[in-house]
């Protein structure tokens, strides 16, 4: 991107309020919700109720609107993941990086998702949540254990982030953001 | 709402339409996409769900991917933060109810909107959330429930309260635990607040008779200010004076309050409270005086509601005072008022009013809808059946106005009253079969035709010249459509078979059958012809050919349709001993269901069916009992489960001549239960006389579907043996999956205790009234009277010691005598019964108390055609 076409951007913000809508899926108390809350207040509360259904947030950062669906990840809810994803700006897959045995699931449930048509070339970012606690795996070991090599129809990116911390979240916003110019 | 809008047009004000009239559910549809639209227009999303809910008001159908696909686009309308399209987003979530696996994905969204601050939200989350969930989520929504419920916000109380009375339907026993709440709420300043908590509450205490009585009795001591709440109160209040049970009148309890109710301004209270009044069992002229006065009022009323409401509610009651009212009501301008005004006055007046309403009726018949005229048909049956000695001019009425256009539920009404006089009276019968017979000449309702040769060919064989209605019969063959041809053929063939100087010439008709252009005519035609001896020869028809013509099925029709569905063509053919013959469904819920509309012409023909009739035909179908000769008499059910117990069991006693058999209805509450060889075992060693013979267990008893098992006893013959029974129900359960249904395979045998029953003398008493008790008594003559005096022992008023005589005797007091005066110190009752053996019994009572120690002395005079009989009853009385 030169010079010039920065400016350009910089300029039509000042302008044109962005919008874009995400969807936030993964499963169950990889931390979907606490990320929701993070971004939006920056607040953060260990004992959360599992989301029966789904969360809507609209968050403005800068001149940026962002929808976020944040969507219940207990078994029941996972079949309907896809209707939420279709024509977002991105989706975001929320991981538990130190939850083991929950790592073969969480790769399956996640192909399975991408092979829809419906959801082709959308881009997607894999979030590693709780790299505060000791165990977590690093980010080379979960881009290997989520075979996000695999994929190769999209733009994937992968971050390591600690909602409890707030490590790395603005990273992820930053992403976000520039994604929702990308697409427009 | 849902409501389309209405514009009316000025130039043509009688024409209305809807601007959504004639739009199309597959546009809507492809429209319902700006549902998905990154920048939402609420507006129009409003639109389109208003559009969605008027097709599926109007009666449209979605498919199952329609409506899924409707319900997630409309999820996302939650982003939305207009009031008015949140609103209509919870009107099409009720409205579509997508499966339960759907909707689950709105929980969390409701949940939020349950606890916002806006009170719309509060409230429509409520009642959505409440539609759409199960026992699990309702635990952890269970505290905003509760909350809700005593919110300052009237809408969102209710809606919560409301929400609680579904809710009690499918997890009683968690709203069970908001009583406190509710009985907050009723207390509330908010008149529909105040209405939903009551009728809540009652419905959480209804099992429970004291809580009941206590919630009705601080009720009424004021408080309650919403019209609605107090005529639910008025309700309840009858329904706890109903149960208390001891009529006895002047300190009735809750009358007081009653009458006050009369004087409520709103109009609702009067009218309930009047209807209370005037329900109340054993009423007597002083309670019912100001309630009369209100009606009375009411009756001249410048409002039609009300004058409705009044004629309406004098219907069932004795309420003869008010017919001078009623009679200026009968040219009333509201056709809908005088046909109630005419058909009450027809139902409570007397003989000789009879001719004069039949001619106002008769001016204005032609006037009044159909549904008006089959209420004045049903009135003018039952007048009929009260005096048969009028029957001619009400039998000419019925047949001219079956002359008349009418639709097919009037002229079946009209049918099934000409049968019943037919059956009731046997002096109506020829005139009445012949109006039948110039019906169907002209009749253009196949089922009707259908059912009255059936009716002929019972009936018509019967009369004094059969031969007149065999043209009637004969024209159908030439005249009508295939089922009525078929139809004349089976009338005229039983015609044949009963009528032996009929047959030679039945049987040419017969033969002319054979050429009909239908199947089914022509194949009736030649069985009877086979079977009858058309071969010219006129015998005597054997009983067995006549029985397999025309005898009656012996199995239930539903059970031969399923093993007929359950036949595989093979080279077998197919037994029809092999159809069960128990009656799957309880023979007391079909009786509650038949008695609603009148025995018509479906009904067997053989006097009108009653629980007895029915009972009959139950016992009668199992091979064990058949040989136990005539039933003498069915107890009412007694119960022998607490309410709301695992399984209910009620039991009722069947007495023959020498035998007890007890059915035992048993009901499955457990839907994750199936029970198999279900039986109760008895001990009968409190009851010496009686020995076991035969029992029938009850093969399979899945959940909610009653069945019956019974048990027979032997007992000595015609003696009124008494003896008590310890019951235990012995069954093996089997778990069920409550998601697919199915049964495991293995089974455990287990065992439920049962309250006692006791077989009582009053058991072999049937209550039958007499219409003259003196003329009876009198004509039952003194040879086997017998007298004696009783002590009875202290007791609270003399009522209680009669009721306690007639429940102990199991006979029919006659003439209202079991109604005692208050504070009388001495009264007469006379009863009439029929013991077993068929033996007619008249008793009269003589009561007296000592007013100071309420010692009750009681002279016992019986007559009976037996002296043994008499000695019995004195019997039954000296052991009681």
């Amino acid at each position: 991107m030169g010079l010039w076409e920065a400016f350009l951007n910089w300029l039509r913000s000042l302008f044109f309020k962005q919008e874009m809508e995400l969807s936030l899926i993964g499963l169950q108390n990889a931390g979907k919700t606490s990320l929701v809350n993070v971004i939006a207040t920056g607040g953060y509360s260990e004992d959360m109720i599992p989301t029966v259904g789904f969360n809507m947030k609209k968050v403005t950062k800068g001149n940026v609107t962002i929808k976020l669906w944040d969507l219940g990840g207990q078994p029941r809810f996972r079949s309907m993941w896809e209707r939420y994803c279709r024509a977002v700006s991105s989706i975001v897959y929320v991981v538990d990086a130190a939850d083991y045995d929950n790592l073969p699931v969480s790769r399956r449930e996640l192909h399975d998702l991408l092979s829809k048509s419906s959801l082709n070339g959308i881009p997607l970012l894999v979030l590693g949540n709780k790299i505060d606690k000791k165990e977590a795996l690093s980010k080379e070991d979960l881009t290997e254990e989520m075979d996000l090599k695999s994929i190769t129809d999209r733009e994937v990116c992968c971050f390591m982030i600690s909602c409890k911390n707030s490590t790395n979240i603005d990273t992820v916003i930053d992403w976000l953001v520039k994604h929702s110019k990308s697409k427009n | 709402m849902a409501q389309p809008l209405v514009k009316k047009d000025d130039d043509r004000d009688d024409e209305e339409y809807s601007p959504f009239l004639g739009i199309e559910k597959g546009a809507v549809l492809q429209e319902a996409r700006v549902f998905n639209d990154p920048q939402l227009d609420a507006r129009r999303c409003s639109q389109v769900i208003t559009k969605l809910l008027y097709l599926l008001n109007q009666g449209e159908t979605f498919t199952k991917v329609e409506a899924t696909e409707v319900f997630f686009s409309v999820t996302k309308l939650f982003q939305s933060r207009d009031i008015g399209l949140r609103r209509m987003v919870y009107l099409i979530i009720k409205e579509l109810s997508p499966s339960a696996d759907e909707v689950i994905i709105v929980t969390s969204s409701l949940m939020k909107d349950m606890n916002s601050k806006t009170d719309m939200y509060r409230a429509n989350a409520i009642r959505v959330l409440c539609r759409i969930t199960d026992g699990t989520l309702l635990t952890q929504i269970e505290r905003y429930l509760k909350q809700a419920i005593v919110d300052k916000n009237p809408v969102v109380a209710s809606a919560a309260l409301v929400s609680g009375i579904h809710l009690l339907q499918t997890n009683p026993e968690i709203v069970k635990r908001w009583s406190n709440e509710v009985q907050e709420a009723v207390q509330s300043r908010a008149a529909l607040v105040q209405f939903h908590a009551l009728a809540l509450l009652h419905q959480i205490r209804q099992n429970d008779r004291l809580a009941v009585s206590k919630l009705v009795t601080s009720l009424t001591r004021g408080t309650v200010r919403s019209p609605l709440a107090q005529c639910l109160l008025i309700r309840y209040t009858s329904q706890v004076i109903r149960e208390s049970g001891n009529a006895q009148a002047g300190d009735r309890p809750f009358y007081d309050y009653l009458e006050a109710c009369l004087r409520h301004k709103a109009e609702m209270v009067i009218l309930e409270a009047a209807r209370a009044i005037t329900e109340l069992h054993g009423v007597t002229p002083r309670e019912l005086t100001p309630a009369i006065t209100v009606l009375q009022l009411f009756l001249s009323s410048s409002k039609p509601v009300l004058r409705f409401a009044a004629v309406a509610m004098t219907h069932p009651v004795p309420v003869t005072n008010c017919n001078i009212d009623m009679e200026s009501l009968i040219s009333d301008q509201n056709r809908s008022i005088a046909t109630l005004a005419i058909t009450t006055l027809l139902k409570t007046g007397n003989e000789s009013s009879v001719d004069r309403l039949m001619k106002q009726i008769t001016n204005f018949m032609s006037d009044i809808a159909d549904e008006f005229k089959i209420v004045v048909v049903e009135a003018i049956r039952s007048l009929c059946l009260k005096f048969p000695l009028k029957f001619r001019a009400l039998m000419n009425f019925l047949s001219n106005i079956l002359r008349e256009e009418g639709g097919f539920e009037y002229k079946k009404a009209i049918v099934d009253s000409i049968v019943i006089l037919i059956r009731d009276i046997p002096d109506a019968k020829e005139s009445g079969l012949l109006h039948l017979c110039e019906f169907i000449e002209d009749c253009e309702f196949t089922y009707l035709s259908t059912q009255i040769l059936h009716f002929l060919g019972i009936e018509g064989p019967k009369t004094s010249d059969p031969s007149k209605y065999i043209r009637y019969i004969y024209n159908r063959v030439h005249l009508e459509n295939a089922t009525v041809r078929a139809s004349a053929v089976s009338t005229l063939a039983k015609f044949g078979a009963m009528v032996d100087s009929l047959k030679p010439r039945v049987f040419i008709l017969l033969r002319r059958c054979l050429f009909d252009s239908d199947d089914e005519v022509r194949d009736r035609a030649t069985l009877y012809l086979n079977t009858l001896g058309g071969d010219g020869s006129v015998v005597e028809t054997d009983n067995d050919v006549k029985d397999f013509l025309f005898g009656s099925l012996d199995v239930p029709l539903v059970n031969l349709e399923t093993s007929l569905k359950n036949y595989e063509a093979s080279e077998e053919p197919f037994d029809i001993n092999s159809v069960p013959k128990e009656v799957k469904s309880q023979p007391l819920a079909e009786k509650k269901a038949q008695s609603k509309k009148p025995t018509g012409l479906g009904a067997p023909p053989t006097g009108p069916a009653s629980t007895v009739a029915a009972y009959e035909t139950l016992l009668s179908s199992i091979p064990e009992f058949s040989n136990f000769g005539k039933l003498f008499k069915s107890s009412a059910p007694v119960e022998l489960t607490e309410p709301e117990t695992e399984y209910a069991v009620n039991v009722v006693k069947h007495i023959f001549d020498s035998h007890v058999v007890f059915q035992y209805n048993c009901t499955n509450t457990i839907p994750e239960q199936l029970l198999e060889d279900v039986i109760v075992v008895v001990d009968a060693s409190e009851a010496e006389e009686f020995s076991e013979v035969a029992s029938r267990s009850l093969r399979s008893l899945p959940y909610d579907t009653p069945g019956q098992t019974f048990l027979a006893f032997e007992k000595p013959e015609g003696v009124p043996a008494v003896g008590k029974f310890t019951n235990l129900l012995r069954f093996i359960v089997k778990e069920v999956d409550p998601t697919t249904g199915e049964a495991e395979e293995d089974g455990v045998e287990d065992e439920y205790q049962l309250e006692d029953l006791e077989v009582v003398a009053a058991d072999y008493i049937l209550k039958v009234p007499v219409f003259n008790f003196k003329n009876a008594w009198d004509s039952m003559g003194a040879d086997f009277e017998r007298v004696d005096e009783y002590g009875l022992g202290p007791r609270e008023n003399l009522t209680e010691a009669v009721n306690a005589v007639i429940n102990l005797l199991g006979m029919q007091p006659c003439e209202g005598t079991e109604v005692v005066a208050s504070n009388s110190r001495s009264h007469t009752c006379v009863l009439s019964g029929v013991y077993i053996g068929n033996v007619k019994v008249l008793v009269r009572l003589l009561f007296g108390i000592d007013s100071s120690s309420k010692e009750v002395a009681m002279k016992l005079t019986v007559r009976s055609e037996d002296g043994a009989v008499s000695d019995a009853i004195h019997e039954i009385v000296a052991s009681g």
